[in-house]
């Protein structure tokens, strides 16, 4: 009964799928000499080319996909490599998309050179002659038509300025850096039970924090960006939404004074959100410190335009009810947003 | 005293709403990370069913090993071709065409392959759109084999819908000595857009349903009869008729879109999205789901329209084209983007011309205040009335 049961729920949501041609998804993260990423393909499509389904019943098991597991290793390893690149596959997973569920094998690459990237991608043309490769690297999609090897330039269409460009983007969507910063910023001009008495105080303290900041997620930023530690994006994430969390609630209750040292200490997190976003963009071998330097001195420009704004404005109404209302108000409203955001992120 | 706390208090609310608001808005306006790769889990329960996939007959995959030991078996591929043919009809799941194609993979660029082969390789491409070589394709066949009804047929509809008439009467005349009622529901598209919907409406409605022709067959004369209905203006009639197709074959996805549009037409929202209901797989009814349920700012209105969005995007990734007549329909009527709507209705006029076609191009005009003159010269060329079409033509401007 509850076997019938299972089948019958999958089959409802099964139907939900959308019926799309047959596309897998190849993406790549570029980082120096090392390429990291993942192969998503869809179940159907390695039944239809290794018979996944072995008891020929309609319907894939989990401990049948497994028993495959180390042929689809195989299929992956004969039919797609990157030129120059030594691949290894880490075992598979699976991830639900918009037309079914897919395989998901994780790879790591070691290259010589990673400026132009060419990809050899030939998974089942032979079964399904409309099925696409879609490989997504450093904000392109390239699309493999057939077996022939695809090439990308990386760098080419970059520069140092468009990382700096980039830097001040992601600092200014980046809601949660901003809401850190500036819940760190807030009792600058009102330090302890008084207000500072002059605009020079203040910028002392702030000047302080940020740069502390900046140095913690520097450091984050670079060792995480040339690949000596990677932490998975999920579990920053969610560190970064809690970080908000802590500088906001120390706003309430004032655990600690020296806020430089909390923005160093979880700056620290923040620099590891930073380069997952820059190795979205791909970083090639050759241009490694070039973008990563441009990219961090985006995001220093991008906080500085905030405190240049925020600054005077919290220091001209420091006296007044309305300052007392932001401190309290926004770092309590901030702390609630953040802990919502780090529930969702925790999922 | 009182009066300053009671400032104070006020200050105090009213900075925490307007803080509130703002945060609110930002944290709605912010947009989304960049998108990652979905999440990926690993089932705990053995048993748990991850995908379910067309259970294979014995004799089918017999078929498949023969057809690898040697590939170049030509009865064996065909078989095959036609079995994921099939299945691409029944489920409306393009996965089969690309199925089909491969098994057909050493013939398919051939200049002159079996007679079977080339049957395939038009119908294939025609249904992706690929009008051009399916109609060289079926030329070549009817040329070797004069008497192959499939081809004609094919050849038909192809030539109708690229607007070459001439060539769709002369294949529709080649199916009268086999089937009367297959010749006239041939020729009654042809008969409407030159003009003569009403006398095409009696001929086909004198030889058809009744008769004991095959369910496929009566269900196209019903969709004939419906959209020369549409034409004149009798949408009651038109409502009949493809509520009778549907009784045959409610898997019918063409006449179950005709039947919505008349009911979108008609205001009657609600009725298409519960007829189009559950059936979201499939883009073409999608599309008209969403702006159903968009224009009634129903519940599931912004699921839907989500959905249609991620399809478009997922063509497009893939550099597909097919869907051009769904995105300007829904860039028209979700979006509000006329710009845009014309710039997909006329790129879709240039691969195909049905009535369908021509009062998208021409409502697409007429809300981005431009001429239809495309849709005018061919209406002018052809003679063809239609309702739908002229009202759309009024809004224009001249």
């Amino acid at each position: 009964m509850k076997r019938a049961l299972v089948i019958l729920v999958s089959l409802a949501t099964q139907t939900a799928y959308a019926h799309k041609p047959s596309d897998a998804h190849v993406r790549l993260a570029v980082s120096g000499e090392t390429i990291t990423g993942r192969i998503d393909v869809a179940l159907r499509d390695l039944d239809g080319a290794l018979g996944l389904d072995t008891d020929g019943d309609g319907a894939i098991t989990w401990a049948e996909l497994t028993g495959s597991a180390a042929s689809i290793e195989t299929y992956l390893a004969q039919r797609f490599a990157i030129a120059g690149c030594a691949i290894t596959f880490a075992s598979g997973a699976l991830v639900d998309l918009s037309d079914g569920t897919y395989w998901a094998a994780p790879l790591a690459a070691r290259c010589g050179d990673t400026n132009a990237i060419t990809i050899d991608y030939r998974l089942l043309f032979d079964i399904d002659a409309q099925h696409r490769g879609l490989v997504h690297v450093a904000d392109q999609t390239l699309i493999v038509r057939d077996g022939n090897p695809v090439t990308t330039t990386l760098g080419a269409g970059t520069s140092f300025l468009s990382f700096v460009k980039e830097g001040i983007w992601h600092i200014w969507i980046g809601l949660d850096h901003v809401l850190f910063l500036v819940c760190l910023i807030l009792p600058a001009v009102f330090p302890r039970k008084r207000p500072v008495e002059s605009l020079k105080a203040a910028s002392v303290e702030v000047l302080e924090i940020v740069t502390a900041f900046t140095l913690a997620h520097s450091i984050t930023l670079v060792i995480s960006a040339v690949g000596f530690i990677q932490l998975p994006s999920k579990i920053v994430e969610t560190a970064i939404a809690l970080s908000v969390v802590a500088a906001a609630l120390n706003n309430l209750v004032r655990v600690v004074d020296a806020r430089w040292a909390v923005a160093f200490a979880l700056g620290l997190l923040h620099g590891f959100g930073f380069s997952s976003v820059l190795i979205d963009l791909g970083l090639p071998s050759s241009e490694l410190v070039g973008s990563l330097l441009g990219f961090n001195i985006g995001v220093e420009i991008g906080q500085m335009a905030i405190v240049v704004v925020l600054l005077p404005i919290l220091y001209v109404m420091r006296k007044t009810l309305a300052y007392q209302a932001v401190l309290w108000a926004g770092s309590g409203l901030t702390a609630l947003v953040a802990a919502m955001w780090t529930y969702e992120r925790m999922l | 005293m009182n009066r300053s706390r009671g400032r104070k208090l006020t200050v105090l609310v009213l900075g925490a709403f307007g803080l509130a608001g703002a945060l609110t808005l930002a944290a709605v306006a912010a947009p989304s990370r960049r998108a990652r790769a979905a999440t990926t889990y690993t089932p705990t329960d053995p048993s748990q069913i991850v995908a379910i996939v067309p259970a294979r007959a014995p004799d089918e995959i017999a078929a498949r090993r023969a057809l690898a030991a040697s590939p170049e078996h030509v009865e064996l591929a065909v078989t095959l071709a036609r079995a994921d043919l099939a299945r691409y009809r029944t489920l409306s799941d393009p996965r089969y065409l690309g199925r089909a194609q491969a098994t057909l993979a050493p013939w398919w660029t051939q200049a002159d392959p079996p007679s079977d082969v080339l049957l395939l390789r038009a119908t294939i491409a025609q249904s992706t759109h690929a009008f051009g070589p399916a109609r060289a394709d079926l030329d070549r066949l009817v040329r070797r084999d004069p008497s192959n009804l499939q081809a004609h047929l094919t050849r038909a509809v192809v030539a109708t819908i690229t607007a070459d008439y001439a060539a769709a009467r002369e294949s529709c005349a080649a199916l009268a000595s086999t089937s009367a009622l297959l010749a006239v529901t041939c020729e009654a598209p042809l008969d409407g857009i030159a003009g003569r919907a009403a006398e095409a409406y009696a001929r086909l409605s004198s030889v058809s349903p009744h008769g004991r022709a095959d369910a496929r067959v009566r269900g196209w004369a019903l969709t004939a009869l419906a959209e020369l209905a549409i034409q004149l203006g009798d949408f009651d009639a038109a409502r009949g008729h493809l509520r009778d197709a549907l009784a045959l074959d409610s898997e019918d996805s063409y006449a179950r879109n005709l039947l919505a549009d008349i009911l979108m037409a008609t205001g009657r929202m609600a009725d298409a999205s519960s007829l189009l209901a559950e059936r979201d797989q499939i883009d073409s009814h999608l599309v008209r789901r969403a702006i159903a349920e968009h224009a009634l700012h129903g519940p599931d209105a912004d699921k839907l329209v989500g959905a249609m969005r991620d399809r478009i995007a997922a063509a497009a990734a893939r550099g597909d084209r097919i869907h051009l007549r769904e995105e300007a329909r829904f860039a028209l009527a979700v979006d509000g983007d006329a710009t845009l709507a014309l710039e997909l209705a006329t790129d879709n006029w240039h691969v195909q011309k049905e009535l369908a076609d021509a009062r998208l191009l021409a409502e697409a005009a007429a809300a981005a205040g431009t001429s239809a003159a495309e849709v005018t010269a061919w209406v002018r060329a052809t003679g063809v009335r239609d309702v739908w079409l002229e009202q759309a033509l009024a809004k224009v401007t001249p």
